[in-house]
């Protein structure tokens, strides 16, 4: 649909392209063929480039594993071990050897101080890609992914027989086991806290599969995660730890650059920040609580996100709750994407502004509601909106789907709106210089009116930001609710803060030279805006090793990323699963439409029925989360997977979808053969 | 229609005009009636029909009509209202083209006002740690700071800081998920459990910013139609957090029990009138008022809350980690079980120097809002070091009750210093030893027997209760407007840190946004971990800044 509002779009924005970028390098970037020439392509037999790059970087020794490895053996042999055995049992029993200590010790030999099982190590450079708007790839497909009917009729008689099953149980529930039913049902004074009919979804429904929420762990949510194991004796309504403890492979946690970490640069500069400003905020912001760092924090976020200002917040949701409040009012128009997330819906009922709605990214829809709105103006009494604020995510977190931000900035010019971008998961993940949707799509950033994001995701801390001009900055540091109300926030977290986003930015002076063989591209179209971070604007004492100061590690994580995203959702859909979102989104939604498989994906990846036996913990989502029809299974992925690790996944799910009927599309490809692909299918558009 | 009209062509005395009309009817209404037949299932809707028709020709009439409007409602819902609503304009595309070119938005944002710049241009930055004792970024000074809240001390502990650097090595610092996806640490759940322990309710519940908590766990229970009576200077987190549930508000004066009884009774009387279903009721109060320092008198408060059937959510944001022989908040400085309080609300930021917020209640109070508080579900769960941090404070605040013995010591000499320039000055010796006013709820530091004789030099007074560590300051004679007021108080905090190197702060307010907007003041927190010279200095220093602004004001 957006592409009826401007049909000219490839065209206009290679050829004009923004202000901000040099030009030469723009239409040669634009295309996913160049990115791959560009790209330095090793020859897995001459290893001295590699080396010189391997140990210039500090991390792996020359024995490094460069192979596409096409089958687990060649993956495996690498490190030395090797497959004489023919029969099926022997190898697999070879390949539960080989992976039995997998997710901490690499196939390879490293000297990096970072755990193997927070930040995988993976040194092959033909694993990387850039993640940038390839003009032929189409921003939103408008993929048709029905299931086929027997999916849908089951999906739905499910859905009847758990609500049918769940009102009988609760009919005789409360007739014959009143007790457990007590703080359902009202006393003779007092209505019962919370309705059952309310709580009907997740009492009869959600309770059946808890054992998939909320699962503890311990320690460091990176590459890998520590699940504490633990199993209920009574349907789910209560868990006991059991004791032990299980690290599986983590595509759960928003850590898209592997930020989360307890060793390494920033590690230890949030040591030696706890030391100086120890962890407390101490209140407001307002109140004689705005330290030094507070404000070389936000100068940075500022410079990050292209902007003139910024202002940091200690929560990502409060962000949103307490700023929108802050510019619209009565009078004023709200716009909102259907598929928002809570905490923008939580602002904008606060702020007392009007809301309307339009269907997910569909900028034909947008279109048609904006000329609705404005030229009826406000309902009754006609009078002109006073303004209209359309809010919108850079990325959507149960979708993948990217903003289809070209066509939103050519609406904005011709109806005059303001844009609101919730970048709380592109931030970080998205770009060639990881700076979210406008740098995605070499956007100049000051076309955005409110920039936010939050810190949880790709910088591994907490918190939001709001970034925009100078004005709108200083209006709202009188009017955000949180400013003046909530606590700052913490010396600790805004050190994570500064040292990743600064690793990622790279810090002038010294910022890494270009390199000849180097893929030039995110340097040479970094705009003007983008510049790095300057040594004079962090804390002084920060004290960062000098892979993170000349941004060469923020690169590689970038590239990482990108790489594993493209990969896995190119994977997926090679093996005929019904997929959502956009290849470049580390978001990967797999539809499972029936509810009653949600459980069994989740715990068949955990408990593995492949031969690595290499537990996996995934996310699954289901109504009211997604609409009724698509319970999904959500990968969420991190720079600090290998690709070791994809391939694990895709294995992975190639055995569940199997079983569990999942390859509801056309799968052209084995797994093997995705594998031995990898380079290929992440380079090839689809 | 078809069916309750054709049939009527069997009647007698047929007016020779209508005969032809009513065989093209009869004759429709047969071609009509072997289509039907043709849809499996009809057969039975038609007999179903022919059967009601015979038995009363006005039912099917009826039955056809109500099935229409429940089509027509059907559809109407599916435009939205808009177009079909009589204010719709029918407009042509030119004509919106040009409506689109017409239209001018105001700014986004307006151009700052002088209060604005004055707001900003007055907060203070300080250059390094924060805590008792700070450097100011614009004049490079060492001051005393009584604008950040540090009941304990605890801001600088190196206990702390050893707690966060050994969390940090083994948990790193984001969580990178919202507790329901892989967010549930287990240093979460070792809080929750201490600090439900702590306060001995049933089970407890952490939220990742103390002003979120508020605001999002009412409206987890509070629905549109229940009825929740509110004190009217209660804070704002708390404002916004009634604003979102959009149940019905009835209002109290601030901290007034008998007005809070007239309001239960109003309400009382009203559902008898009314009748209808029981609906969820509940009473709001803050433990110590953020806006003033005042106290809630808890004991009328849960008396009123259990004659007239209410549920009582209590903020203790302010007071927990203040009030109380070990800090737990009003409900042990009254010695009234927390498990008592149906929903209590606790700050980590103010009361153990870490951050977050957490609700205590019992087993279903807090799996509920596990599941329906958006802030804590859709919102990345707390950094694993503010949780332990937060547990090692708990610890120490436990096991030192020095700690909140010093904290009433200081706030003690703190407000007898300042009476001197309050209408009803306190006597000069403490009438209750410093212990004696924490561990025991029955004598509250009114003992200090106030000397009859009004002051003659009285220029501020202060609500705040005697045992609140959160002091405001209000002036006697205020000026005509608040902006007057506003500015001679941030003279005083000028004059204040000129003179005697300590930071207060005036209490900050979202003007225009407030439902009620309270009067200005001046906010003072104090610390047990100050020593008695420094709050000694500190409270003279204040009189005197206060004597010299305000005295030469009238
Ligand atoms: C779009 C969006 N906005 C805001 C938030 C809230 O951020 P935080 O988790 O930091 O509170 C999230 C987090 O899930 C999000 O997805």
């Amino acid at each position: 649909m957006g592409r009826t509002t401007r049909p000219s779009l490839a065209t206009t924005s290679t050829s004009t392209p923004p202000t901000s970028y040099s030009k030469g390098s723009l239409s040669s970037a634009r295309s996913s063929l160049i990115n791959v020439l560009s790209r330095p392509r090793l020859p897995l037999t001459s290893l001295s480039t590699a080396t010189a790059l391997a140990q210039s970087d500090g991390q792996l020794t020359p024995e490094d594993d460069y192979s596409t490895a096409s089958s687990y053996a060649s993956s495996v042999s690498s490190s030395g071990g090797s497959f004489s055995g023919n029969s099926k049992e022997d190898n697999a029993e070879e390949i539960a050897k080989a992976y039995r200590n997998y997710l901490e010790k690499p196939f390879v030999n490293t000297k990096s101080g970072i755990k193997h099982s927070e930040f995988g190590h993976c040194n092959n450079p033909n694993w990387r890609w850039t993640s940038q708007w390839n003009t032929d790839e189409p921003i939103h497909p408008e993929e048709d992914l029905a299931p086929p009917l027997y999916i849908l009729v089951s999906t739905y008689f499910s859905y009847l027989i758990f609500i049918i099953l769940g009102h009988m149980r609760d009919f005789f529930g409360k007739h014959f086991a009143v007790s457990r039913y007590a703080h359902l049902l009202p006393t003779k004074d007092y209505a019962a806290l919370y309705s059952d009919f309310d709580s009907f979804y997740v009492r009869r429904l959600k309770k059946r599969i808890d054992d998939c929420f909320s699962r503890p762990v311990t320690q460091v949510p990176g590459r890998t995660i520590n699940l504490l194991d633990r199993e209920s004796s009574d349907q789910n309504e209560h868990f006991e730890l059991t004791g032990t403890q299980t690290r599986a492979l983590n595509v759960s946690s928003y850590n898209y650059l592997g930020f989360a970490s307890s060793t390494g640069g920033c590690a230890d500069a949030v040591e030696s920040s706890i030391r100086r400003y120890g962890v407390a905020s101490g209140g407001p912001r307002h109140d004689a609580n705005t330290l030094d760092l507070h404000q070389q924090c936000e100068k940075l976020v500022a410079k990050f996100c292209g902007a003139e200002s910024s202002m940091v917040f200690s929560m990502g949701f409060a962000t949103n709750s307490t700023n929108i409040p802050a510019l619209v009012g009565k009078g004023c128009l709200v716009i909102s994407d259907e598929l928002n997330h809570a905490s923008i819906r939580f602002g904008v009922r606060l702020s007392g502004a009007s809301v309307r709605m339009f269907k997910h990214n569909d900028m034909g829809a947008l279109e048609q509601l904006l000329r609705e709105v404005i030229s009826q103006g406000q309902p009754r009494t006609h009078r002109p909106w006073k303004k209209i604020l359309v809010i919108v995510e850079g990325l959507y977190s149960m979708e993948g789907s990217l903003l289809n931000l070209p066509v939103l900035i050519d609406l904005k010019r011709r109806y005059k709106f303001y844009v609101y971008v919730d970048e709380a998961h592109s931030i970080g993940a998205i770009g060639p210089n990881g700076r979210g949707v406008c740098d995605y799509f070499g956007i100049d950033p000051r076309e955005i009116d409110v920039l936010m994001g939050t810190f949880t995701k790709s910088f591994g801390a907490a918190g939001g930001y709001v970034a925009g001009t100078k004005e709108l900055i200083d209006r709202l540091r009188v009017r955000s609710h949180a400013y003046t109300y909530a606590d700052a926030v913490s010396p600790a977290i805004l050190t994570q803060v500064i040292s990743s986003m600064g690793s990622i930015m790279g810090v002038a002076p010294p910022l890494a030279p270009v390199k000849e063989d180097d893929d030039a591209m995110s340097v040479m179209s970094r705009p003007i805006s983008y510049g790095p971070a300057l040594a004079s604007q962090l804390p002084p004492w920060l004290n960062l090793p000098a892979t993170l100061l000349n941004g060469t590690e923020g690169r590689e994580r970038l590239r990482r990323l990108a790489f594993n995203s493209r990969y896995l959702s190119s994977g997926l859909r090679k093996l005929g699963f019904l997929m959502y979102g956009h290849r470049d989104s580390p978001i990967i939604p797999l539809l499972i439409f029936n509810p009653g498989k949600m459980p069994y994906f989740s715990q068949m990846m955990l408990k593995r029925i492949g031969p690595d036996l290499t537990p996996i913990v995934v996310v699954v989502v289901a109504y009211p989360a997604t609409p009724l029809i698509t319970s999904r299974v959500r990968f969420c992925l991190s720079a600090s997977h290998t690709k070791n690790d994809i391939d694990l996944i895709l294995r992975a799910a190639d055995e569940v979808g199997d079983v569990l009927d999942l390859k509801l599309g056309e799968q052209t490809m084995s797994v093997e053969e995705v594998i031995a692909s990898a380079e290929e299918l992440v380079a090839a558009a689809f | 229609m078809a069916a309750a009209a054709a049939p009527s062509s069997s009647g007698q005395d047929i007016p020779a005009p209508l005969v032809p009309i009513l065989a093209i009817l009869a004759s429709a209404y047969r071609s009509f009636a072997s289509a039907l037949t043709r849809i499996p299932g009809s057969p039975i809707v038609i007999r179903y029909i022919e059967s009601s028709y015979q038995n009363d020709p006005w039912r099917s009439i009826l039955e056809v009509l109500l099935v229409a409007f429940a089509v027509r409602t059907l559809l109407k819902g599916r435009t939205r209202g808009d177009a079909s609503s009589k204010n719709w304009v029918k407009l042509r595309e030119e004509e919106i083209d040009e409506l689109v070119d017409e239209w001018v938005p105001q700014p986004l944002v307006d151009e700052p006002s002088d209060v604005d710049k004055f707001t900003l241009a007055s907060v203070p930055v300080i250059n390094g740690p924060n805590g008792l004792r700070v450097k100011l970024a614009s004049s490079g000074k060492m001051v005393t700071n009584l604008a950040t809240v540090d009941w304990t001390g605890m801001i600088e502990s190196d206990k702390m800081k050893q707690v966060a650097i050994d969390t940090l090595k083994l948990y790193g610092v984001g969580s990178c998920g919202p507790s329901g996806f892989y967010g549930t640490i287990d240093v979460h759940t070792k809080f929750e459990e201490e600090v439900s322990s702590f306060l001995g309710t049933e089970s407890a519940i952490i939220y990742s910013q103390a002003y979120a908590t508020i605001s999002s766990a009412i409206p987890s229970f509070a629905k549109r139609g229940d009825i929740i009576v509110a004190d009217k200077g209660v804070n704002f987190a708390i404002h916004k957090g009634l604003e979102i549930s959009r149940s019905t508000i009835k209002w109290y004066a601030h901290n007034d029990m008998k007005d809070l009884e007239r309001v239960l009774q109003n309400v009382e009387k009203e559902q008898k009138r009314k009748g209808g279903r029981l609906t969820r009721r509940f009473i709001i109060s803050e433990g110590v008022f953020e806006n003033d320092g005042m106290m809630v008198d808890l004991p009328k408060v849960m008396e009123l809350k259990r004659k007239y059937k209410y549920r009582l959510i209590l903020d203790e944001s302010y007071s927990f980690g203040m009030i109380g022989a070990h800090g737990r908040g009003v409900t042990e400085y009254y010695s009234i079980p927390a498990a008592e309080v149906d929903i209590l609300i606790g700050s980590m930021g103010n009361g153990l120097g870490a951050g977050g917020g957490f609700c205590a209640g019992s087993y279903h109070v807090c799996k509920h809002q596990k599941i329906n508080s958006s802030a804590s579900v859709f919102s990345a769960a707390l950094p694993a070091m503010l949780a332990t941090t937060a547990s090692s404070a708990l610890a120490t605040i436990q096991t030192q009750p020095a700690l909140f013995t010093s904290l009433q010591a200081n706030i003690l000499l703190f407000r007898q210093i300042l009476s001197k320039i309050e209408p009803i000055p306190m006597s000069d010796t403490p009438a209750t030893s410093a212990t004696g006013l924490t561990a025991s709820a029955a004598t509250p530091l009114t003992g200090s027997s106030p000397s009859k004789t009004p002051n003659k030099d009285a220029i501020i007074h202060i609500p705040s209760h005697p045992s609140s560590a959160l002091i405001h300051i209000f002036l006697l004679n205020a000026p005509g407007t608040m902006e007057e007021e506003e500015r001679i108080l941030q003279d005083v905090v000028d004059e204040l840190l000129a003179k005697s190197d300590v930071i207060v702060t005036r209490a900050r307010r979202l003007r225009g946004q407030e439902a009620f907007e309270p009067e200005p003041s001046l906010k003072v927190c104090l610390s047990g971990a100050l020593s008695r010279k420094e709050t000694e200095k500190a409270a003279k220093g204040l009189k005197e800044a206060l004597i010299k602004v305000c005295g030469k004001k009238r």
